[in-house]
């Protein structure tokens, strides 16, 4: 994991301040948009707290920093794409599905596959961060999206999660054959 | 064909249908052959006829329209087939098309972010790491020449009316190439690619603009001694055309109007 590359529009003070002729705006969006989402996946962050510092909101070496106002915009225009989920009612806390819940239970199937455990147990802590991850893009994965992409999993009749005995962490036992 | 009464009537008519069926098919095929034949030829003949009045093919838009049309019916599209015969008669792909083909997509690319308006040497650094592979080095001088170009062509294509046979690429140039313009403002000269003008309190302000990359509206009034209502009206218009963003966010609060036509800031060719 290399260092992330900023675009440059990142240098530009005028990106950081939320420009009020709509052609203008759009571009804006779309720019960091893509920002957020190419950041986060290459940070493996998948929260973004609206009340909290973000390090990507703000660039020192020009004195600039997005308003509360821009960060929500961006974020809920993420939501409206899909891209992302409001995780509370007051839409502070964000999700970021820089891949989608599809797309993460299709990485587990194939974690699956990779080591023949098609009809194998794992808890959810080896998927997040065991030898059979590790070096994947699963290692690492926020417990909740994890959680989300075996539910889908669930549906589709390849996976069924159980909750181990007290103390023991959540499993899950596939039937991906 | 005499009509004969009865089944046996009926039975020679198809019998005579089939017959004239068949026969009319080799007549097809052998008028077809024929055609493919006269028309390999005529083509021959064509390039031929174009060589030897290349010089009136090229100066004259009347004569041109008349060559091109007697392309069209052919099937000949001078600007697309056999590339290397063509592009030599009438001068297209070499050096300077390749380049204004280049600039204009550069324009349009970072149309967004400057609103159709860049300055000449931003433009010639960005063509240069565009043609990076190819050893020559590009000059302001060879950007203006391909813009020269691109403006000729664009009036030369004009008289290619039928547009079926342009090809899109040639199209796209003459519609965007015959708007390209090259002004000066103080010390820098930019490139418009787009049909909006600037008046000349724009311009003046873009001047001013050109020695940080933004003004306040403060400089601008100590500096041209204008009312703020003037100032802001020719920036409130600037902006409309995409040629101006706001900054709200310096320290010291106060807005800063950045022209990212004479920005220094550097931008990749590559990530636009």
């Amino acid at each position: 994991m290399g260092d992330f590359k900023f675009p440059y529009f990142f240098d530009y003070p005028p990106y950081f301040t939320l420009q009020p002729v709509q052609d203008t705006r759009e571009k804006q969006m779309q720019l960091w948009k893509e920002l957020i989402l190419r950041y986060c996946q290459h940070h493996k962050c998948f929260i973004i707290n609206l009340e909290q510092e973000f390090p990507l909101f703000q660039n020192l070496s020009i004195q600039r920093k997005l308003s509360f106002e821009a960060r929500e915009m961006f974020l809920a225009a993420l939501v409206a794409e899909g891209k992302a989920e409001w995780l509370d009612k007051a839409h502070k806390k964000c999700l970021v599905l820089w891949r989608s819940i599809q797309e993460w239970s299709e990485m587990i199937l194939q974690l699956v596959r990779d080591n023949a455990m098609e009809d194998g147990v794992l808890t959810l802590d080896e998927i997040q961060s065991g030898d059979e991850s590790r070096g994947t893009e699963l290692a690492g994965i926020d417990r909740f999206v994890l959680v989300r992409a075996l539910k889908l999993l669930e549906q589709r009749g390849k996976a069924a999660m159980f909750k181990g005995k007290a103390g023991d962490d959540e499993g899950v036992k596939f039937s991906a054959s | 064909m005499k009509r004969r009464p009865g089944i046996s009537g009926l039975h020679s008519a198809a019998a005579a249908r089939d017959q004239y069926r068949s026969v009319g098919e080799n007549v097809a095929r052998i008028r077809t052959d024929l055609l493919k034949e006269q028309l390999a030829t005529f083509r021959t003949q064509l390039e031929e006829f174009a060589r030897k009045h290349k010089h009136d093919i090229k100066k004259n838009p009347a004569f041109r329209a008349q060559f091109h049309e007697m392309c069209s019916k052919v099937g000949v599209d001078p600007l697309a087939s056999n590339k290397g015969f063509w592009a030599e008669l009438l001068g297209i792909g070499d050096f300077y098309y390749e380049i204004g083909v280049q600039i204009v997509e550069i324009c349009l690319a970072t149309r967004s972010h400057n609103g159709g308006l860049i300055d000449l040497n931003e433009l010639c650094s960005m063509l240069s790491k565009k043609r990076r592979t190819s050893r020559e080095t590009i000059t302001s001088d060879d950007c203006l020449k391909a813009i020269d170009k691109l403006k000729c062509d664009g009036l030369s294509f004009n008289d290619f009316a039928d547009s079926s046979t342009i090809r899109p690429m040639t199209a796209y140039l003459q519609v965007l190439g015959s708007g390209f313009e090259v002004f000066t403002v103080g010390k820098k000269k930019l490139v418009r690619s787009v049909p909006t003008e600037l008046n000349k309190d724009h311009n003046q302000i873009l001047e001013l603009a050109e020695v940080r990359g933004f003004v306040l509206v403060e400089d601008v009034e100590r500096a041209l001694s204008w009312h703020p209502g003037r100032v802001i009206d020719a920036l409130e218009t600037l902006m409309k055309e995409g040629l101006v963003m706001i900054d709200d966010g310096h320290p010291d609060r106060k807005r800063r109007y950045w022209f990212p036509c004479v920005s220094l800031s550097s931008s990749n060719a590559e990530e636009l």
